[in-house]
């Protein structure tokens, strides 16, 4: 942080130079509580704030508007500040901000929360690729792989819906494993291999009614996708 | 689906795919996985197409962005009221 008094760990440099016994007349003796406060906060400085710029970028991914980012960090920041006390030494930090970042997101979106009732992974997994299956038969792959899909997936995920949204940014955007995403997310790895799943047909389907409302025809199959009009 | 006599099926291939993706599985299912693919031409198209849509989704990480500056004032100012003292 630009912010920073200085290193972290190195204390407070003394306002007079001189012995040991000098020093102790002249500097405030802080307790131990206060000692204890102060180490906690330094710790904060060195093990959190330095994540700041990969909090941002995964509140960026999840509200997808700058100034909603901006206040989840802040957020995430102030809560992560005030139960710092429960983090365990030497854990993943990163970790341990996104679980808070999530948690602050989703209290921001309480409102707009919709519950999807999830259904075993397996079945998820097979489905999805079932759908996939479908599209490929008549040649949407090829159209896939072919538009600018940057605008449509900007779309998409903005209009997907929890707890899709999480686990989608958390392993497809922010390359967490499916072990690191349940950790954050705090759900079994089978809950988010379901989320992740969905989430990914969910955008499979909205870009295929982008394109095709882009007047892309899937009818050819085999040959470049082309405007109807 | 065709049914390709190989060392696992195709619907065990296909229901692997994503985590194949993701490199979610062991390293000997990820090996059944890939001897599958390299010799079914039913199941190869489903890896590609799960394949062409992980990468157009990766595209769409914010891979460029940083906390603005503004941001960070007001995150520690944030904190400091809250009694930050580093």
């Amino acid at each position: 942080m630009d912010e920073r008094g200085g290193p972290a760990g190195q204390p407070a440099p003394s306002p007079a130079a001189g012995t040991k016994d000098e020093d102790a007349r002249f500097v405030p003796q802080m307790t131990a509580p206060a000692n204890a406060a102060r180490e906690d906060d330094l710790r904060f400085e060195a093990e959190a704030l330095p994540y700041i710029d990969d909090v941002y970028r995964f509140a960026l991914s999840l509200t997808r508007d700058a100034a909603d980012a901006d206040d989840v960090v802040q957020e995430t920041f102030l809560r992560a500040y005030r139960s710092w006390h429960t983090f365990q030494p030497g854990s993943d930090a990163r970790r341990w901000l996104f679980t808070i970042t999530r948690n602050v997101f989703l209290r921001s979106r309480e409102r707009e929360r919709r519950h999807v009732d999830i259904e075993d992974g397996d079945l998820e997994a097979l489905s999805s690729f079932a759908a996939a299956t479908d599209q490929e038969r008549d040649g949407s792959d090829r159209i896939l792989s072919r538009i600018d899909l940057g605008p449509a997936l900007q779309r998409a995920l903005n209009e997907l819906d929890e707890p899709f949204k999480s686990a989608v940014v958390l392993v497809d955007l922010e390359d967490q494993s499916y072990e690191a995403a349940s950790e954050i997310l705090g759900v079994p790895i089978g809950t988010v291999r379901s989320r992740l799943f969905r989430g990914r047909r969910i955008l499979q389907e909205k870009l295929m009614t982008y394109a095709r409302d882009a007047g892309f025809t899937t009818a050819q199959r085999g040959q470049r996708g082309s405007k109807d009009d | 689906m065709t049914e390709c006599n190989r060392d696992i099926d195709c619907r065990s291939a296909v229901q692997k795919l994503w985590d194949y993706l993701d490199e979610e599985l062991t390293p000997d299912r990820m090996d059944e996985v890939r001897r599958h693919l390299e010799r079914c031409g039913d199941c190869l198209p489903h890896h590609e197409y799960g394949r062409v849509f992980l990468a157009a989704l990766a595209t769409a990480r914010q891979t460029d962005a940083r906390a603005p500056d503004a941001l960070r004032r007001r995150v520690m100012d944030s904190l400091r009221a809250a009694g930050f003292n580093a």
